[in-house]
């Protein structure tokens, strides 16, 4: 993948801010100078290292403690992103303003969670390479995104996290590429705890999310051949990757 | 659309909600910001539109750049055609996509900014969840249901929710989320015992996309409630309510206004009034800034002048005006002889000289030209006081006009003026004999100076015959956004004639707002199908499906009644039909507003959807006229496009183009879903061969 993303500037972003209710959230980054807001969700079992990863990401900092999130909360970076253009010079550069959704994993926040999977663009499919369990769920959490993004194939990244407790794994590489690929959806393994792979994850999603917005905007002669009336909703699995459009 | 938006948040404790809400009013913040930002990217591009096209009035070379107007150049050609716009454009204003295609610069910008708002992910997302199965729920919702909703998110609807609940509870300082579950649920038993109905009858189904569309209505008794809220007085805060709307909104709210202790209709009408305040911030943005509702009357004069062309429209229809429907069958007509006119005078005239009816002038007047060869030129100025808001038009003189009649050397000139699309006109006196007439009059125009940037000034001469069948002399039009109104210098400019080459005209070169519409093919249902099995060949095997048509709302309509207003009305045709009137639909007409909700379905018949690829849905705005003919405000041409359509002995071919084309192929695609979309208004309905 040659496109490329790098931190943009210094400008740097508000933390969690619960100290102070009202309305006093202002200060920090107000300009509107990005070209485009790009809106991802990580989701996940609780546990999983969603929001140390999205920390990691953000402020490329490390918390070990392990603070249930309460509810929902997110994140913003920005980053410049690079397009390449078809005869493969680089293209344009715009900026994007990446807002990370962030959500609990735990049971009895789902119907709040659930309820923000509409408003995301992409998804970071999060496991713990150290338990099984949270990788066995992640079909679950696959069919809760089918039902609830804001189509039925969206951009999702498989994200296997804590590739730094090596002695403690319990999902092997090639366990998680096969269901990756069954999918069709990319796999990395990440360490939030070292920064191994995070930015790429990250990216890569990104890049996802920008082609499809392109393909979506470029429909007039992308699908020429779709007068078939006859074709159904139902039958989109989540392994094509066309856009829906 | 929106889903699932009744989010239970009966569970949280004090503290995990007040942490919640920080964080939603953090995304508020975001949000914010981002609709500042869209708001300006929209304003910016509609400029550039404005500014960098070609328009419909054709006084442009057939060999120029359709975009910046050069010549082009002979080595390359004809230059090449947009596939978007349809223009010719030279390179210089090809702009090449990632998918390795080209589009001119101003489509490309366009396509840019569904991108870099975000609207290509709320067009996908409105698609996805508009299409449970329940598809009459659906369709009920969606009618009632505003479309700036589109851009909700949960954080927003939960944030307006919490809020709401904390100024409500005013003693109380934690808002508690439970108390506003509860209230929602039980004004909905008191209030909404119809839709419960609805309600209970999909719940049985319980598919559960169904059962998220259902709960999403429990929540909107909140929005009353935030509207009290904002009345001020619990009391007569309905009332208050239903009154501002009337004002504002519609006389459809005026009816309603008589069921106010039905809290169905109260609801209903609060939620519109919800809606135009959601779509003042991100919606009406678009032309309000540019065109500000500060309009003076530009009619005064519509009925001083007789006119001398014989096709005007009003004097046509003499004493047909009371009578509706009579009245629009008229316009049908001349609409048809016009694109009769067109379409045969294109056929058989190579040179661009000679007059015929412009593409432009299809709809806003229905002249009848004489093939007279234009020659000559006009002097005139233009001055625009400040004081009086007004527009003076000085017709100084014209110049080695053409003879109407060359073997009698006869010509009695005078000059028309219109500001267009105004269809009001001045005229100078009649000069006799003359083919260098010095007509030094002066002709003025009331109108603000904005309201002025979005006209064009057409300037026409004609020679007046005595018989009445005066005859076209030529024209120029100068468009005032481009023009320096201050130069107040004498312009010299070549008549031209009416002759435009069709491939250079789009009809959407001229900002006529847009319309919002949502469509669907309803297949028959499986028991039906069996039927039709059982019994053999009697039966189609369209019987049963439906097309839906839902005319949700038109933004931004050109305002051609005093105040800035128009009193809209949409009408469908599905051709080709059997007759016309078969297939005409119409909506109720939505008074004193340039961005009028409908909410109407159009429902046409046995379809299968085989047949629909070789069809064309027509949807057309009109200004409602009581005392004259409607007014053409805009239009849609729906197909698969490049389909030649047969009606009767007539041969056309649809000339849809993008979204036209892309929502109408969706609309095939995914069968028993809405396909929903914002398209561009033509200015003309013209048809080509």
């Amino acid at each position: 993948m040659r496109t490329g993303v790098v931190f943009y500037g210094l400008t740097h972003i508000r933390n969690k801010s619960k100290n102070t209710p009202g309305f006093s959230s202002s200060s920090t980054m107000t300009d509107g100078d990005y070209d485009y807001l790009i809106k991802l969700l990580a989701l996940g079992d609780s546990g999983v290292g969603k929001t140390t990863f999205l920390y990691r990401y953000t402020d490329n900092k490390f918390n070990p403690k392990f603070i249930t999130t309460v509810g929902i909360d997110f994140r913003e970076k920005r980053v410049v992103y690079t397009t390449n253009s078809p005869n493969g010079t680089t293209g344009k550069t715009f900026k994007v303003h990446l807002q990370l959704w962030d959500t609990a994993g735990q049971e009895r926040f789902r119907s709040l969670t659930t309820a923000f999977f509409r408003d995301a663009m992409g998804f970071l499919l999060m496991f713990d390479l150290t338990s099984q369990q949270s990788f066995l769920n992640v079909r679950n959490w696959m069919s809760q995104l089918q039902a609830n993004a804001y189509c039925e194939n969206p951009d999702i990244v498989l994200v296997g996290n804590k590739a730094d407790l090596a002695d403690q794994r319990e999902v092997q590489e090639k366990q998680a590429k096969e269901l990756a690929d069954k999918y069709g959806i990319p796999y990395f393994e990440t360490s939030a705890a070292t920064g191994s792979e995070v930015d790429k994850a990250v990216v890569t999603l990104l890049d996802l999310v920008m082609k499809r917005m392109e393909q979506c905007v470029e429909k007039p002669s992308a699908d020429a051949n779709t007068s078939d009336g006859s074709s159904k909703l139902s039958a989109a699995p989540a392994q094509q990757k066309k856009c829906a459009c | 659309m929106v889903q699932n938006m009744e989010i239970n948040v009966s569970f949280l404790t004090d503290s995990e909600q007040e942490f919640i809400l920080e964080v939603l009013r953090r995304d508020e913040d975001l949000r914010h910001l981002e609709d500042l930002r869209v708001k300006k990217l929209k304003a910016e591009f509609l400029d550039i539109r404005r500014k960098g096209a070609k328009r419909g009035s054709g006084k442009y070379s057939e060999r120029s750049c359709g975009r910046c107007q050069e010549p082009l150049s002979l080595l390359s050609g004809s230059g090449s055609q947009c596939r978007s716009c349809k223009h010719q454009v030279c390179k210089k204003c090809q702009s090449v996509r990632p998918n390795g295609s080209w589009v001119c610069t101003v489509c490309a910008k366009e396509i840019d900014l569904k991108m870099s708002t975000g609207d290509w992910f709320f067009d996908e997302r409105v698609n996805r969840f508009s299409s449970a199965p329940g598809h009459d729920l659906v369709r009920v919702s969606l009618r009632k249901r505003p479309l700036s909703k589109k851009h909700e998110t949960a954080g927003e609807i939960l944030l307006n929710k919490v809020e709401l609940n904390t100024s409500q509870a005013a003693p109380v300082p934690k808002p508690r989320l439970k108390d506003i579950a509860l209230a929602n649920k039980s004004s909905l038993l008191e209030g909404e015992e119809g839709q419960q109905s609805d309600t209970e009858s999909i719940e049985k189904a319980s598919l559960d996309s169904d059962h998220a569309e259902t709960k999403f209505s429990h929540s909107t008794p909140q929005m009353q409630r935030k509207e009290e809220l904002r009345a001020n007085s619990p009391e007569d805060c309905a009332v208050s309510i239903l009154m501002s709307t009337v004002n504002s909104d519609s006389t459809a709210t005026i009816e309603t206004a008589s069921l106010i202790h039905h809290m169905n209709a109260c609801s209903d009408s609060l939620r519109d009034v919800d809606g135009l305040f959601k779509k003042s911030v991100r919606r009406v943005h678009k032309l309000s800034e540019i065109k500000p509702a500060s309009t003076l009357d530009l009619r005064e004069d519509a009925s001083e002048n007789t006119t001398p062309s014989m096709g005007d429209r009003s004097k046509s229809v003499p004493g047909l005006n009371a009578d509706d429907d009579e009245e629009e069958e008229d316009i049908d007509n001349l609409v048809n002889i016009h694109r009769q006119k067109f379409g045969s005078s294109m056929g058989s005239l190579g040179g661009s000289r000679t007059t015929l009816g412009s593409m432009m002038s299809v709809y806003s007047e229905a002249g009848d030209y004489d093939h007279v060869e234009v020659s000559g030129e006009i002097v005139f100025s233009l001055s625009y006081d400040e004081p009086s808001q007004s527009l003076s038009v000085m017709v100084h003189e014209c110049k080695g006009l053409a003879y109407a009649d060359p073997a009698k050397k006869k010509c009695n000139p005078y000059v028309k003026a219109y500001l267009l699309p105004d269809k009001s006109k001045k005229k100078t006196s009649i000069k006799h004999n003359n083919i260098n007439p010095s007509f030094k009059e002066t002709l003025k125009y009331s109108i603000s100076r904005t309201q002025l940037m979005t006209r064009t000034l057409q300037l026409s001469v004609w020679h007046y015959d005595r018989f009445g069948h005066n005859a076209f002399l030529g024209e120029v039009e100068v468009l005032m956004d481009s023009y320096d109104i201050d130069s107040a210098h004498e312009e010299c400019m070549a008549l031209r004639g009416k002759a435009v080459p069709q491939s250079l005209l789009s009809p959407f070169d001229q900002y006529k707002g847009e319309l919002v519409i949502s469509l669907k093919y309803v297949t028959p249902n499986a028991p039906n199908a069996e039927d039709s099995k059982g019994k053999g060949k009697k039966s189609k095997p369209a019987d049963g499906s439906e097309l839906h048509v839902l005319i949700k709302e038109a933004k931004n309509l050109t305002a051609l009644k005093a105040g800035g207003t128009c009193d809209s009305f949409v009408k469908g045709y599905l051709l080709p039909s059997k007759s016309k009137s078969s297939s005409k639909k119409k909506t109720p007409v939505v008074k004193k507003t340039k961005s009028p909700n409908y909410n109407h379905t159009f429902v046409y018949n046995n379809l299968s959807l085989d047949e629909l690829k070789d069809m064309c849905l027509e949807l057309t705005v009109w200004d409602r006229e009581t005392l004259s003919s409607n007014d053409f405000l805009g239009g849609v041409r729906l197909s698969l496009g490049a389909v030649t359509v047969k009606e009767g002995k007539e041969e056309w071919m649809a000339d849809s183009t993008g979204e036209e084309i892309l929502l109408w192929k969706k609309m095939m695609q995914y069968p028993d879903s809405w396909a929903e979309g914002t398209l561009p208004l033509r200015s003309s309905m013209g048809k080509g061969k």
